[in-house]
């Protein structure tokens, strides 16, 4: 997936169709990836950026890590294929098996996601833990995702005060 | 989920995610879950105020509802959303002409409907020796409906599927109060049914409900019945059937029946009770509606 920035073609010359246009994106750790353009503008930043004329160019990511950001185009790339084909059950089966990851990688695709602004990651990422959030106690919570507790105990004790019902 | 619950290699702070990122994930629990999310950190507390989270507990039509409400809830309420929110959980409002009330399943965020007196079709409703229509200081509408006597008690609502919130079991109740002067509505079970409109599915199941305690003073029939003034043996009280229970407003409520709303636009159900069987006097029954609400408020 990742190559160095001198074996690629320049992105002007490989564009005959726009289907086959490809963009270079640039990771924090400085790795290149070659992504078909149908791929990049599944997000909204990308898709800004070469609306305004920074598509010829790499586009530095400068905050997506390498294997963050191998991830994220891996799921651009099966969703535009999902968009062709429409098949609602495969791509939910297959989104399930790429969310199942740890709390930190989670957390880096949350943030990409939430970067790159790529609508369908952020949701598929934040369901994941809006799911896993749900029924649990604010101190599970805490536990599973790391959270440190910045909240006092007078102040824990106004929430639960003012919304007890949902306490019970 | 279970990867994740193992903990693995665990350093980042979920709480180091920008605010709108913590707004987005609560907007996809429930409203019970962000309330208890609030006392997990700061972040989580403010997130879980935000416009994003209630914006999306609130149903999607809900401007259109607003729009049928008599008076409309005060202005100040409506900036915030979370506000709005608990406000329509707490304080039912009349729309349609005020004849029925629309609020929220405070768990859920689900759409609760009444249906008040003058929206349900009542047997005899319009003949003033057998029911009267009274204002009631305790009741929301502005009207309800008094039993004074009849033989055949038969009251029906409906109400289409399209206005409640889709993919929920909803459940009916009637909604109402016993009259100090009564007589009759304990002696025999009321029959009570919910069922779709037109559905073609078959017999529609009943089910018996009692909507007073069964006590032979009431009784027109009883000296008839039992020479002796004793009260009845229990398995004569209520033998089966549902008995009425007191509501949070002093109103009392018996089930009348539930369904899975699943019809998408077309569907409508109806709600029946009756008690034509007993051929007695039945009298001190006072309606307030029928009531549609989510089965589980979770």
């Amino acid at each position: 997936m990742a190559s160095s920035s001198s074996s690629l073609p320049s992105p002007s010359s490989s564009s005959s169709s726009s289907s086959s246009k490809k963009l270079v994106l640039r990771s924090s750790d400085e790795k290149h990836f070659e992504v078909d353009e149908a791929v990049a503008l599944q997000s909204e930043m990308i898709k800004q950026m070469v609306e305004d004329g920074f598509g010829g160019d790499v586009i530095p990511l400068l905050n997506v890590s390498s294997n963050i950001l191998s991830k994220v185009i891996d799921y651009c790339k099966k969703h535009v294929d999902f968009d062709s084909k429409k098949k609602m059950d495969d791509r939910r089966r297959w989104d399930a098996e790429y969310i199942d990851v740890g709390v930190d990688e989670l957390y880096h695709l949350i943030m990409a996601a939430n970067y790159r602004n790529i609508k369908g990651l952020l949701d598929l990422t934040c369901q994941k833990v809006a799911d896993t959030i749900k029924g649990k106690k604010p101190k599970q919570i805490r536990i599973i995702f790391n959270i440190k507790n910045d909240v006092t105990p007078e102040g824990e004790q106004k929430i639960r005060k003012e919304h007890s019902w949902a306490f019970e | 989920m279970q990867r994740m619950e193992q903990g693995m290699s665990k350093t980042v702070d979920l709480s180091a995610l920008p605010e709108s990122c913590i707004s987005n994930i609560l907007s996809f629990t429930s409203p019970r879950d962000a309330c208890r999310s609030a006392a997990v950190s700061s972040v989580f507390r403010s997130a879980a105020e935000s416009n994003t989270v209630w914006d999306r507990f609130l149903p999607s039509d809900y401007q259109e509802i607003l729009s049928r409400a008599i008076s409309p809830p005060p202005a100040s309420i409506l900036s915030s959303k979370k506000a709005f929110y608990f406000h329509l959980c707490d304080h039912p409002l009349l729309i349609d002409d005020g004849k029925k009330s629309f609020r929220l399943d405070r768990c859920s965020g689900k759409k609760c409907f009444m249906l008040g007196a003058r929206e349900l079709s009542i047997i005899w409703g319009d003949t003033p020796e057998y029911w009267s229509w009274d204002s009631y200081p305790e009741s929301r509408f502005q009207e309800v409906a008094e039993l004074l006597n009849v033989c055949w008690l038969e009251i029906r609502g409906k109400v289409e599927t399209r206005v409640l919130s889709p993919r929920t079991t909803y459940a009916a109740y009637l909604v109402f109060k016993l009259a100090e002067e009564r007589q009759g509505l304990g002696l025999v079970p009321a029959e009570v049914f919910v069922s779709f409109i037109g559905d073609g599915v078959g017999e529609v199941e009943n089910h018996n409900v009692y909507l007073d305690e069964y006590w032979p003073s009431y009784d027109p029939w009883y000296p008839f019945l039992s020479p002796t003034v004793l009260p009845p043996p229990a398995s004569l009280r209520q033998p089966e059937g549902q008995s009425p229970r007191e509501r949070e407003d002093g109103w009392m409520e018996i089930e009348m029946g539930e369904f899975f709303n699943d019809q998408g636009d077309d569907g409508e159900v109806q709600m029946c009770l009756m008690e034509v069987k007993g051929g007695h006097w039945k009298s001190g029954l006072i309606v307030e509606g029928i009531e549609l609400r989510p089965k589980q408020s979770n």
